[in-house]
């Protein structure tokens, strides 16, 4: 399910059955690495789309969780709002290690794909939301 | 048939042709470029055509890729979906990989248990080969499946519909 009125209105009524929200959390700066910045958010819908194609009876991807400086701490207040709202599982998504108590963190690598063409895109990234699909049924059957 | 033509006649008859030609030469383009949307509208509407040669296809559900447009409000992209099709008897069946139950992507003989049904992993939905869905699994109703065609040997594939087999 995606952040749409329309499938919120689906979540509402089988939030027993959509019982784990994904939270895409990226870093966005005006510095040196914008470029890195700009590439990275572009994977991260990329993967996040993919994902809610594969698995979109059972997941919420909510928009990307955009920091600045790398402070997460608003994280928390936004994961224990998931958990209230009813999902059993909340994932975070990022390309670092982010440990928060409560949270399931799973790690994607940071791949350059603005130059790449098409075809390889695609496969790289079905590549790694594979990786990602296989550590969120290891989220379920813990 | 001793009839002498005047030179007014003569005049008349070759202007009149002369200019029926250029005006036949205006207008027919014109036609044709107002009915130009007819003849586009029908090819449009038409079946998607894949990679897949209709020859290649066995009884073991395959995923095969079909692209078409799509439009969201005003932004159109390229979307690739699948369809899982195999043959049954002569017959060629492509079912819809959606599962009806909230929309996951299931897939053919996934789960070790039921190697010759799909399966969706969000809440362990089962379908037969036919798309039936399995009583006491979530779903409430059959795969979808889409029309096919044949265009040169290769596969296409139409509108979705709904299950026929069950």
């Amino acid at each position: 399910m995606l952040f749409n009125t329309q499938d919120l209105r689906v979540l509402k009524d089988e939030i027993e059955f959509i019982d784990t929200a994904i939270v895409p959390v990226v870093s966005i700066a005006f510095d040196n690495e914008v470029l890195t910045h700009a590439n990275n958010l572009e994977l991260m819908q990329l993967i996040s789309i993919q994902l809610e194609k594969q698995l979109k009876g059972r997941l919420m991807i909510t928009p990307a969780f955009t920091t600045v400086t790398d402070d997460h701490t608003s994280l928390i207040a936004y994961k224990d709002q998931l958990k209230a709202y009813g999902f059993k599982n909340v994932v975070s998504i990022a390309y670092q290690d982010i440990e928060l108590d409560g949270l399931d963190h799973i790690r994607v690598n940071s791949i350059p794909i603005s130059d790449m063409d098409n075809e390889m895109k695609i496969s790289i990234i079905n590549d790694e939301v594979k990786s990602v699909i296989k550590q969120i049924i290891g989220v379920w059957n813990q | 048939m001793s009839q002498k033509v005047t030179r007014r006649q003569f005049l008349n008859y070759s202007l009149m042709g002369v200019g029926s030609f250029m005006a036949a030469g205006m207008i027919l383009p014109m036609g044709r470029f107002a009915l130009d949307p007819l003849f586009k509208e029908s090819s449009a509407s038409d079946m998607i055509a894949t990679s897949v040669k209709v020859a290649d296809i066995t009884e073991e559900p395959v995923s095969v890729d079909f692209t078409f447009e799509q439009t969201d409000g005003w932004y159109v992209s390229e979307v690739t979906d699948f369809a899982w099709v195999y043959k049954e008897g002569d017959e060629i069946i492509a079912l819809s990989p959606v599962c009806k139950h909230l929309g996951c992507t299931v897939s053919w003989a996934s789960d070790a248990s039921n190697p010759e049904r799909f399966f969706c992993p969000c809440h362990n939905g089962l379908y037969e080969k036919n798309g039936e869905n399995v009583p006491g699994t979530p779903p409430r109703g059959p795969l979808d499946m889409y029309e096919v065609g044949e265009s040169d040997g290769f596969l296409t594939i139409g509108a979705i519909k709904e299950n026929e087999l069950v």
